[in-house]
């Protein structure tokens, strides 16, 4: 990775970010209980959609396992915490351990094939989780949920969202550096075209499987400290509900961008809270959300904002 | 010894014999011109030593070396790069990226940390400079193929498979682009392996040409011989 040598966009991104997040921190004093949760779960699935578009939005490989790796995370450190009595935090680490692991193992056995056969194996392996937290009750209590200690001795939920504020940062920080790297360029060009790829030296399976590692990595730490916050870790974490959500926030932000999954998770998430009271309806409206945006901002609410000043600069610049 | 030499190579694909026991040689520092009518196999002969299909059967020797089936970005960092005849840029990276896909992943590349100044040179030398920050969905055929040939450079090969870089120009343009392809050798010691259907060009670069018809190796031979040979003569008008 160049740490070194970051241009000068590079650097007002990451100095936005940390501005943002800075301004982040005095906001939630103000905010109701309620108000704060949401921001924690929005927080939540910025690491989630983040992560998930490095494999998706950066080299092409839609992936239907990262909420179970995501699940992976929460488990492994909730029960290293709830059984065998580890510090949350250490737990938290090897939480991401583990998922960077299976993730790997993952990879190695279906990255190969590409495409579609990728996406099925994801789905398989995503379903194939949620059975055996649901079945094996006497570890994980199944669907009654597995009750976990949290990150502190008292809960507060200002503290975490400072927590979830400094992973969200911590993921966007890692996945900018990471796409801005010689690996990242290797990621993109694996994503525009194979074939090409290849014939400049770039090893596509090695390319595909290091972003996927990093990626499952980076939801098992989302994973585990969303479980730590919930205290109550249930099959909802590594669900295919939950991995559509997290399709449909980077979708419909902008895969493929930095700033897309991040516009898309805050939206999405708190969209859900108002149409909540709908129920199972709400799924419907998401879906409808997402079709529109596929019709007319097939690059997402991201690709609507820079379409337009593409238009502005592009044409003098090919002529 | 030859730098590169195919040594029986066959592929079929179903039913077509795209090669049939074709064995030929390209020497070191030479340009070698590739002719043929349309569906010879000269394509499927690119890719078979660029490692993108396996031969049914035969050898590919690089340097001496048994390269047959090793995989493409393999062969690339041995030293052999290509041109593809349909151009594949990377179209939603820009130029300047496309050739440091190229650089970072060239074990022979000397670019240091600072790959953008050398992607440039290979950009400028293309007479690419002015776009280096442009996307290449924006480039026109002439400068994507231009754009295929600097990122071919960049992998610092010993040995350019060059596939019809010179479709889309006129006859000014196709003098100039023969000079270049001609400074590839002399100045930067290249060996050149060349598919083209303009004949004048390739007649005005050669050292040798083999001409391939129906997968098979027709003849080889400079090339006021080749243009004169009747068995090449009715192997494109037909009998």
């Amino acid at each position: 990775m160049r740490a070194k040598g970051l241009t000068v966009t590079e650097k007002r991104v990451l100095i936005s970010l940390f501005v943002v997040s800075g301004l982040l921190c005095f906001l939630p004093p103000g905010l109701s209980v309620y108000q704060q949760h949401v921001l924690i779960v929005s927080l939540f699935y910025v690491m989630m959609a983040s992560s998930w578009n490095l494999v998706a939005g950066y080299t092409g490989q839609v992936s239907f396992a990262h909420a179970a790796f995501a699940g992976i995370g929460a488990y492994t450190s909730g029960i290293l915490a709830a059984k065998a009595g580890i510090n949350p935090w250490v737990g938290v680490v090897a939480g991401a351990a583990a998922a960077a692991l299976l993730g790997l193992a993952v990879g190695v056995l279906c990255l190969k094939m590409g495409g579609i056969y990728l996406s099925l194996t994801t789905l398989g392996f995503s379903e194939i989780l949620r059975i055996i937290i649901t079945n094996e009750y006497e570890v994980t209590r199944g669907t009654m949920g597995l009750q976990i200690p949290g990150l502190f001795a008292e809960y507060s939920k200002l503290s975490y969202f400072y927590v979830m504020l400094v992973g969200a940062l911590f993921t966007l920080i890692v996945v900018r550096l990471l796409i801005h790297s010689n690996l990242g360029l290797n990621f993109r060009a694996v994503q525009n075209d194979e074939r090409a790829a290849s014939s400049l030296g770039v090893n596509v399976v090695q390319v595909r499987l290091l972003a996927f590692t990093f990626s499952s990595a980076l939801a098992g730490m989302a994973g585990a400290l969303y479980g730590h916050y919930l205290l109550l870790i249930t099959p909802e974490i590594p669900s295919l509900d939950q991995q559509f959500l997290v399709l449909s926030m980077t979708v419909i932000g902008g895969m493929g961008s930095f700033f897309g999954p991040i516009l898309g998770a805050f939206s999405l998430e708190i969209l859900s809270e108002y149409i909540r009271a709908y129920g199972e309806y709400h799924v419907l409206a998401f879906g409808l959300v997402a079709l529109v945006v596929a019709r007319f901002a097939p690059n997402g609410l991201v690709g609507l904002i820079t379409s337009r000043r593409d238009k502005k600069a592009s044409p003098a610049a090919a002529a | 010894m030859a730098l590169l030499e195919g040594q029986g190579l066959s592929k079929r694909f179903g039913g077509v014999a795209a090669l049939d026991g074709v064995n030929f040689a390209v020497e070191q520092g030479t340009i070698v011109g590739l002719i043929g009518p349309n569906g010879a196999g000269k394509t499927t002969l690119f890719n078979v030593v660029a490692g993108m299909f396996r031969p049914d059967s035969g050898r590919v020797l690089f340097r001496g070396e048994d390269v047959t089936n090793l995989p493409a970005n393999t062969i690339c960092r041995m030293g052999i790069a290509r041109t593809f005849q349909v151009t594949r840029p990377f179209l939603k990276m820009t130029c300047l990226e496309n050739v440091a896909v190229a650089m970072i992943n060239s074990p022979r590349s000397e670019h240091g940390r600072d790959w953008r100044r050398a992607a440039r040179t290979y950009l400028d030398y293309v007479e690419l400079g002015h776009l280096a920050s442009t996307e290449a969905r924006y480039l026109n055929v002439v400068q994507k193929k231009r754009l295929e040939i600097a990122r071919a450079l960049a992998t610092k090969p010993e040995l350019v498979m060059l596939d019809e870089v010179l479709g889309g120009l006129n006859t000014q343009e196709i003098g100039r682009a023969v000079e270049f392809v001609k400074r590839l050798r002399d100045e930067r010691k290249l060996t050149i392996c060349w598919i083209e259907h303009v004949m004048g060009a390739i007649m005005g670069a050669a050292e040798k040409v083999i001409v391939l018809d129906q997968g098979k190796h027709l003849m080889e031979g400079p090339p006021d011989a080749v243009v004169k040979d009747q068995r090449v003569i009715q192997a494109y008008l037909g009998d």
